[in-house]
């Protein structure tokens, strides 16, 4: 049995819906922002629940953009987790600041207790990650982050559909920031991204900076660049989010058939908490495990294409060298770089898949 | 749907012919599952350096990401000047400020693109770069710049978005700098279906830095060199960027047949832009001079010709450039052009009749008025 990573050859197996979307988009012209974009951002901010969204090219320019518009400078300090995707840190990079680390906690999420040690009078924003499409103790940062001044900037990438008690994720920071890529629940044929706020101002920054920082086609308030999302990722997109609270629920399906099989297997699989009101997105399933490297191989070999994210945690990256941290400073992200793995789990993975990658690891445990 | 008689753009019409193409190489793509920096990203680029004779090129998401990346990998950054002209699009110097250096403005020639005989006044101690733009498709005087800026060893990134084919002396634009830009934005005559560009440069260098620099800094998917960005080149723009690489060539040609006829037929009324020695232009815009410019554009507008203007406000007048500290007595050249140039639509697919119909209100209304 095949239990494959990529889904996109099964989601876009109709390629029907796109093609008309793809013709309407050529006759009409509209190649810059113009109506799809700003249809799908409507519908985008509605289903957040957040009063503003912005389009951008890319979930990194989204990064970029909520940072600067949180007035985050060259010589600020954002406060971040090392057990992130690069974009993460490669944004508070591109606008001059420099990145704090803290570790992350059993859920693979931020340490909320380790923030308010690493405020300094330099921090200008606390950018927590939902990584996996999982939300930290969100609520707990909101109360840190209100008691020092600081604004928060949610890294919300992978988290379209993921909310902490009803509340959608990328709505309780200053500026949320979203990804599009296609191995995003919310995802496009290429790259996009977005961010949400509920601030007017920031929101009309924010519009005019991705653009040129164009008032209109001849004049320009400030400097700006040229973050627009392509107009057919937005039809695309609108179409996706459609989709986007089905396919949550089928994984989390999935989630709950892993779950309960690796809670059976303590000595060996380590799952994660899962807090009462938390919903996730389950962009990337990921759990622990005894000989990783071992059973990594023996899964993919067995067609489940498992893998990892990521082996090397970001303060031991070459990038970082300059912020002067070695081995041993972030234990947890450290630990789990070696043990975590992801397993195919998305919305067309079948109950079956689910029962030959669980039968699959036990195999490999003997057990 | 345009109200004009004669838009100023020509969508529709271009992509008419190749639509089938089109809509098969978009197909393979969906097909593929495969949507980034797949085999159509690095085909195109490969076939795209071929095309501006270039040794690398690197797919990016825009033309302003194409200077901002070439920017910062050329290692400009805060306190560096960079030499560039005030009427070109304000993505120009924008990338220039937003890494932190500031954009020294040099007046232009009567060719309006760069004067190479003015770069001298603006090098300081400071001076890093030098960013000339081939405006509307007419290639700058490249020769003339690369050696004011060999002799004071300076950088030379062409910012080439809208003169992709352009040749000066034989040698197409993109191939004489350290690194050129290119935009592939809807209204240039090569185009993504949105947002697309281009860098190309000769140094290997250069090319590999762009490479990762666009990606995150990515090596591979689990080792990051360096902070990097996203701003990748779109898979399925490159599939439909490829098919129409393939029909540039003969649209140039169709841009130069019907510039040289409103060239011969305008003349008698407007200053017109004739290519000069050794240019090679490929009118990605066409733009007269002309007396009484806002009553003429008004004119045309009301009889059914769209005219826009590129661009009415110089970049050293808009307010993002307050801080520069330039007046409106800085670059004559620029300023005086600003209050005369005037954008005629051209494309392939306008007709004899329309480019006639354009002729005859332009000449009725300096011979009614």
């Amino acid at each position: 049995m095949q239990v494959p990573y990529n889904y996109l050859p099964f989601q876009f197996a109709n390629p029907k819906p796109f093609l008309e979307d793809w013709k309407r988009l050529i006759s009409s012209s509209e190649f810059t922002l113009g109506p799809f974009v700003e249809a799908f951002e409507q519908k985008f901010a509605a289903f957040v629940g957040a009063r503003y969204c912005i389009s951008t090219n890319t979930g990194t320019d989204a990064l970029i953009l909520a940072l600067k518009a949180a007035g985050v400078r060259p010589g600020d300090e954002v406060i971040t987790v090392c057990n992130t995707f690069y974009a993460t840190v490669g944004a508070i990079s591109a606008v001059g600041a420099k990145p704090v680390f803290v570790d992350c906690d059993d859920r693979y999420q931020i340490d909320v207790r380790q923030i308010p040690g690493a405020i300094t009078s330099k921090t200008r924003a606390i950018l927590p990650v939902h990584w996996g499409g999982c939300l930290p103790d969100i609520e707990r940062v909101a109360e840190i982050a209100n008691a020092a001044g600081i604004p928060i900037v949610e890294d919300a990438c992978p988290a379209t559909g993921a909310s902490v008690n009803g509340r959608h994720a990328g709505s309780f920071g200053a500026v949320g920031a979203f990804s599009m890529h296609p191995l995003k629940p919310l995802n496009v044929m290429g790259d996009g991204g977005m961010v949400v706020t509920d601030d007017f101002s920031l929101a009309e920054w924010m519009r005019k900076y991705r653009n040129h920082g164009m008032v209109d086609r001849d004049h320009i308030d400030f400097w700006g660049v040229n973050m627009r999302l392509q107009p057919f990722q937005a039809l695309v997109a609108s179409r996706v989010l459609d989709t986007v609270n089905d396919l949550v629920r089928i994984r989390n399906r999935n989630a709950r058939q892993l779950d309960a099989a690796f809670e059976q297997l303590a000595d060996f699989v380590q799952v994660p908490k899962r807090p009462a009101g938390h919903v996730e997105t389950y962009q990337l399933y990921m759990a622990r495990f005894v000989r990783r490297d071992e059973l990594l191989r023996f899964l993919i070999d067995r067609g489940i294409e498992a893998k990892v994210h990521y082996p090397l945690p970001l303060h031991l990256q070459k990038a970082a060298a300059s912020l002067g941290h070695e081995r041993g400073d972030f234990p947890e992200s450290e630990k789990q770089a070696d043990e975590l793995v992801t397993i195919p789990a998305h919305q067309y993975v079948t109950p079956e898949q689910i029962d030959y990658v669980i039968r699959t690891v036990r195999a490999f445990y003997n057990c | 749907m345009s109200t004009f008689r004669v838009p100023y753009t020509g969508f529709a019409l271009k992509n008419a012919a190749i639509k089938q193409e089109l809509m098969q190489a978009f197909e393979a793509v969906l097909d593929s599952g495969r949507y980034i920096l797949g085999s159509e990203v690095k085909a195109f680029e490969s076939e795209f350096a071929e095309y501006c004779q270039a040794k690398f090129a690197i797919g990016v998401a825009n033309g302003t990401c194409a200077l901002h990346l070439v920017l910062r990998e050329l290692g400009i950054s805060a306190g560096d000047e960079v030499i560039t002209v005030p009427n070109s699009f304000i993505a120009t110097a924008a990338s220039v400020a937003l890494i932190g250096a500031r954009p020294v403005l040099v007046d232009v020639g009567e060719d309006l693109n760069m004067a190479a005989g003015s770069i001298d006044a603006a090098i300081t101690p400071r001076t890093r770069a030098i960013i000339p733009v081939h405006l509307t498709g007419r290639p700058a005087r490249m020769d003339e710049i690369m050696a004011v800026a060999r002799q004071n060893n300076l950088l030379v990134i062409e910012d080439a978005a809208q003169a992709v084919g352009a040749e000066l002396h034989g040698k197409r634009v993109g191939a004489w700098a350290d690194a050129a830009c290119f935009s592939l934005h809807p209204l240039k005559n090569l185009h993504a279906f949105g947002d697309g560009g281009m860098v190309t440069t000769n140094n290997s260098d250069i090319a590999a830095k762009t490479a990762k620099l666009r990606n995150h800094g990515l090596v591979n998917r689990e080792q990051c060199d360096s902070w990097g960005f996203n701003c990748r080149l779109d898979e399925v723009q490159a599939a439909l960027l490829r098919v129409q690489l393939r029909q540039l060539d003969g649209w140039t040609k169709e841009r130069r047949r019907l510039a040289f006829r409103y060239n011969e037929l305008l003349k008698p009324y407007v200053q017109v832009p004739e290519e000069q020695p050794g240019e090679f232009c490929v009118y990605q815009t066409y733009v007269i001079q002309a007396e009484r410019r806002d009553e003429l554009r008004s004119y045309l507008v009301q009889h059914g010709v769209e005219a826009l203007v590129h661009y009415p406000v110089p970049i050293h007048l808009q307010p993002a450039a307050k801080e520069l500290g330039y007046t409106a007595k800085d670059f004559p050249i620029t300023i005086k052009a600003c209050s005369r140039i005037l954008s005629l639509p051209l494309y392939p697919g306008l007709t004899e009749s329309q480019q006639d119909e354009v002729v005859n209100w332009i000449a009725k209304f300096y011979q009614g008025n």
